[in-house]
């Protein structure tokens, strides 16, 4: 351990009292000295012969003190801390470009930290749960009876499953509240692995009806609905008008499947309500590998399994079912999506600070060639070549740093303002920091920006030819700087045009999302979610009546034009989706059951959204009529789709589970029910309209009536007004119903665009960022070629040149190096921009306009800036000039 | 002066320590004297080297520095052993007699070895 105490304390006397030991170590080796001399003369030397023989004993006094110095310190470090100290020194010297270089950087860094930690936090964090590496999830989703025969008999997996998200009104409250929660399977908890802030998770079997009235909340919810009640814990609540124990309260960071998620509840598993059991509510499945087991097993349980699911179910399913799905792990599963768009973030910051790189590059090449003296004089006093590399390294790894450490305190704001613009429901974006990894990450980027923007310029600079710099004065650059800089200045040119151009795509695809109509008109439109009680609605027709009772009394407030109901709202994430029978419609070999998306709707639904009739007849009053003949309408793009060539009108459509038919009466327009790039999700096989009345079903029981409707209001008010009349309207009626999600239209289809918004802006910013310095990068070179030149074209003007042509020279320099870097760039997006074909919409990756308009784009900026260097060299003085050398 | 051994580097710090353990507080000029009087003139001690070493036997803790008044009234550093230097010298003593013991092993004529 001494040796370790010997390092601590060499260290610290890098620090601390340098100068007193110094003093005190030369105290102490005259006092040796003089002992020593008078030891010799009183020996009988002469004086001088005394003083020698003590000098010679000791080995030279210099000598001496630099042994002891290196054992004082560590020399490696001291070194180190001197170049630091001396390379702080030359940038105070110079605050006008220490603060262009180390803005520069921090921009360059500090954008790449932050996108970093979005990655971070999003991609490459792992889940909070046990041992996340051993979690995979399923790339289809299931109802509840294969989840039971898979969760029975799977050889290699613990299975769980959760509904995505299911709403709950919470009553006995003062005000009744819209919660969303979810439902999960008994062992769902312990599977992932997490443990509860106070009381107990789920337990094996609590997922029996009978033993399924606990819930737990979130630790959100227990805060802000229930005060931190310390003993909420046994405590009973109302949802859904089911009094339910408290069991468990989450911690605060478990926010799973979903940020907004509330509370827990048990898996409702009945298989006596086979609809629901077997046809409705299909979930995503999770599973936990058992120990020993590997993915590759777990997915040919998960293949095997599959003709065991298809025998158990209450109907015949296709024989090719769930062929394709396939177990990926869960962190993949999640974050897929969007990891496109971060790669493609990730790539723009990436190309940024290669520009602030090369940028910095140039300014320190410019500034090496005034430096060339004073590197001539450390030569000539005998630094060798690798002792000056690594002090000008030092500076610019030093100059990395202090953009780094700028750059963090950016990315910190920044990043805050990142997560507010990204869409809500980005995966796991409330988990996204500024955390260790993402300081490692910057680190290192660090460490390699100031190697790279300062290797090229340092070795230029400290290969100096000694007589040649210090006879001249060393005002005079090398012409190899020259090319080098030029060199870097087409390669900045080139990847802003890069970029420039990927923000072209994305901008130009997101004006086309934003001029896509949705199928219908959003305008003056206010929403509102009104849910009765589950239990309510049960009751037969009791539903119904409430909800036109409520249209009815809605219709009569002023300002409200029209009014109606409708299951789920398009754009919105809700929707109802039936497994069906479709009649002439032969299922495709490999295809899954036809799923069709179910909106049951008020008659008047259509018209209000103006949603055009295209054939046959539409809705009527009549046809919610109990023992009316059961009808409904398909949108165009199904009509062609299930019945091709032939009339859709007249054909007949069925949930699997029903034995009555239903019948298509007209078809209407297409709406983008799913996202504004598409109508419907690949899974889903068409869309239809049923009527709302007593037959209209929902999951729960294969005939009770849908309790979850949305009512749309058309008006000419403001939403608040309206808002706050509809609540005391449904409160008179009904004061344990909620009223959520209280929005205009418009804004759902603005939430419907926010996340290719985000995209497209953040790419942008960046597209600007790299194009501002690469006009400041054009300009410093310039500038720079024209101060060299002064003397060349003093010479040119003296021989009869016109400032025309000293303006066409100084711009025809700068055309050229612009004109090769966005010939370059040109060609780079052609190959870069098609890894961003996925977030297009509406536009090729390679759209020639957009190519064409960013090729002037940059000359035009690149022009710009070499304006002012090319004014100052037509005002170059002849006669000053030639004077000057 | 070709006849007189240098000191090694390694066995310096052992003869620094064993010097204060003999002596007391010493400074610098007294433990190089020392060790050449000791050695009956038969080391050359490179004054200089001394020193650093001194250093090293104080970053190490096994020495402890303080300036005092010399004999002949000159202010000066005073070396002196600390306790951790004292289980040191016993430490290295016993290293160096066993090492100087199996060397002697192998210098010995070889016919008494076996």
């Amino acid at each position: 351990m001494h040796w370790l105490r010997a390092w601590f304390s060499r260290l610290a006397s890098i620090v601390f009292s340098r100068h007193r030991h110094e003093r005190e170590f030369s105290a102490e080796i005259e006092n040796h000295l003089q002992m020593h001399l008078e030891d010799n003369l009183r020996a009988g030397m002469s004086p001088e012969r005394a003083r020698r023989e003590a000098l010679m004993k000791l080995g030279g006094v210099e000598q001496t003190k630099e042994s002891y110095r290196e054992r004082r310190s560590l020399p490696v470090l001291e070194t180190l801390a001197q170049d630091v100290r001396y390379a702080l020194r030359t940038l105070r010297k110079n605050p006008g470009f220490a603060l262009v270089a180390v803005l520069t950087l921090a921009l360059g860094i500090g954008a790449n930290s932050a996108i970093f930690s979005l990655v971070n936090g999003i991609v490459l964090r792992p889940l909070p749960f046990a041992n996340p590496d051993r979690l995979v999830g399923m790339t289809a989703y299931y109802p509840k009876g294969p989840f039971v025969v898979m969760r029975d008999r799977s050889q290699t997996m613990d299975i769980v499953a959760n509904t995505d998200g299911t709403e709950f009104n919470l009553t006995g409250v003062e005000v009744p509240v819209r919660l969303l929660g979810t439902e999960v399977s008994g062992n769902w908890f312990h599977v992932l692995g997490v443990r509860p802030e106070m009381g107990r998770v789920f337990q094996d079997g609590e997922d029996q009806p009978g033993k399924d009235a606990v819930v737990i909340l979130s630790y959100t919810l227990w805060q802000r609905r229930f005060g931190a009640d310390p003993y909420i814990i046994g405590k009973a609540i109302t949802l859904e008008g089911i009094s339910r124990q408290v069991v468990g309260v989450m911690p605060a960071s478990f926010r799973f499947p979903s940020p907004q998620t509330q509370l827990w509840v048990p898996l409702h598993l009945d298989p006596r309500v086979s609809g629901d059991y077997w046809g409705n509510s299909y979930m995503p499945l999770l599973a936990r590998l058992r120990p020993g087991a590997t993915l590759a097993q777990a997915r040919n349980d998960l293949a095997a399994l599959r003709p065991q699911i298809l025998a158990a179910f209450a109907w015949r399913m296709p024989a090719d079912s769930w062929i394709k799905t396939s177990l990926q792990p869960m962190q993949e599963l999640m974050v897929g999506d969007v990891r496109t768009k971060f790669v493609i973030l990730l790539a723009a910051v990436g190309l940024l600070l290669l520009i602030a790189c090369a940028n910095v590059a140039n300014l320190l090449l410019a500034r090496a060639a005034t430096r060339q003296r004073e590197i001539a004089v450390r030569t000539a006093l005998g630094a060798g070549r690798w002792r000056i590399l690594r002090q000008l390294m030092t500076e610019s790894v030093l100059m990395a740093v202090l953009g780094a450490a700028l750059g963090l305190a950016g990315a910190t704001y920044g990043l805050s303002v990142l997560k507010s613009a990204l869409p809500a429901d980005t995966p796991r974006i409330a988990d996204v920091a500024i955390d260790a990894r993402v300081l490692l990450f910057t680190a290192v980027l660090t460490i390699l920006t100031g190697l790279l923007f300062g290797v090229m310029p340092s070795m230029g600079a400290s290969k100096v030819d000694l007589t040649k710099a210090l006879k001249t004065g060393g005002e005079r650059g090398a012409t190899g700087g020259h090319k080098l800089s030029s060199s870097l200045i087409v390669g900045e040119v080139a990847v802003a045009a890069v970029l420039v151009i990927g923000a072209g795509l994305l901008v130009k695809s997101l004006w086309n999302l934003s001029n896509t109509s949705p199928g219908f008109r959003p305008e003056n439109i206010l929403t509102a979610r009104i849910t009765p009680d589950q239990s309510f609605c049960e009751v037969q027709g009791r539903c119904q009546g409430f909800y036109s009772e409520l249209l009815d009394r809605v219709r009569a407030l002023p300002d409200v034009k029209d009014a109606a109901a409708v299951n789920g709202l398009p754009l919105s994430g809700d929707w109802e989706t039936i497994p069906s029978d479709i009649q002439g419609f032969t299922i495709a070999p490999g295809a899954h059951v036809p799923m069709l998306m179910e909106r049951v709707v008020t008659p008047d639904y259509l018209q209000l959204m103006n949603i055009p009739l295209l054939q046959g007849r539409t809705l009527n009053e009549s046809d919610a009529a109990p023992n009316a003949e059961r009808v409904l309408l398909v949108s165009q793009s199904t009509a062609e789709r299930l019945w091709p060539g032939k009339d859709a009108v007249g054909q007949h459509v069925k949930p699997r589970w029903l034995n009555t038919w239903w019948q298509v009466v007209g078809v209407v327009g297409d709406v983008k029910e799913f996202s504004m790039k598409r109508d419907l999700t690949d899974w889903l096989d068409g869309e239809v309209y049923t009527p709302y009345g007593p037959h209209a079903i929902r999951g729960r029981g294969p005939e009770s009536a849908p309790a979850e409707m949305t009512l749309l209001l058309r008006t000419s008010q403001q939403q608040s007004q309206l808002g706050d009349a509809l609540q005391s309207v449904v409160a008179q009626l009904n004061s344990d119903v909620p009223v959520s999600q209280v929005q205009m239209l418009r804004g759902w289809v603005e939430e419907a665009v926010a996340g290719p918004k985000a995209t497209a802006s953040l790419f942008s910013l960046f597209a600007a960022l790299a194009l501002a310095l690469g006009a400041v990068g054009i300009y410093g070179v310039i500038s720079y070629s024209v101060a060299q030149r002064t003397r060349e074209i003093g010479i040119r003007m003296a021989m009869g040149a016109k400032r025309r042509e000293v303006l066409l020279l100084v711009v025809g320099e700068s055309t050229r190096l612009a004109l090769s870097g966005v010939m370059i760039g040109l060609g780079g997006a052609l190959l870069l921009t098609r890894l961003m074909v996925s977030e297009l919409y509406g536009v090729q990756s390679f759209d020639p306009k957009t190519y064409v308009a960013v090729a002037f784009l940059v000359l035009i900026v690149a022009l710009a800036a070499s304006y002012l260097p090319a004014r100052r060299a037509m005002h170059v003085d002849p006669v000053i000039a030639l004077r000057h050398e | 002066m070709g006849d007189k051994a240098d000191v090694w580097q390694g066995t310096l710090a052992l003869m620094v320590l064993k010097t204060l353990q003999a002596m007391g507080a010493m400074h610098g000029y007294g433990i190089a004297r020392r060790i050449e009087q000791v050695s009956g003139d038969q080391l050359l001690v490179n004054y200089g080297t001394l020193y650093p070493a001194l250093l090293k036997l104080e970053q190490e803790g096994y020495i402890a520095s303080e300036w005092g008044v010399s004999d002949n009234n000159r202010k000066a550093k005073f070396y002196e052993l600390t306790r951790a230097g004292t289980k040191q010298v016993a430490k290295e003593e016993r290293e160096w007699a066993q090492m100087s013991e199996i060397l002697a092993r192998f210098l010995a004529p070889g016919e008494e070895r076996s």
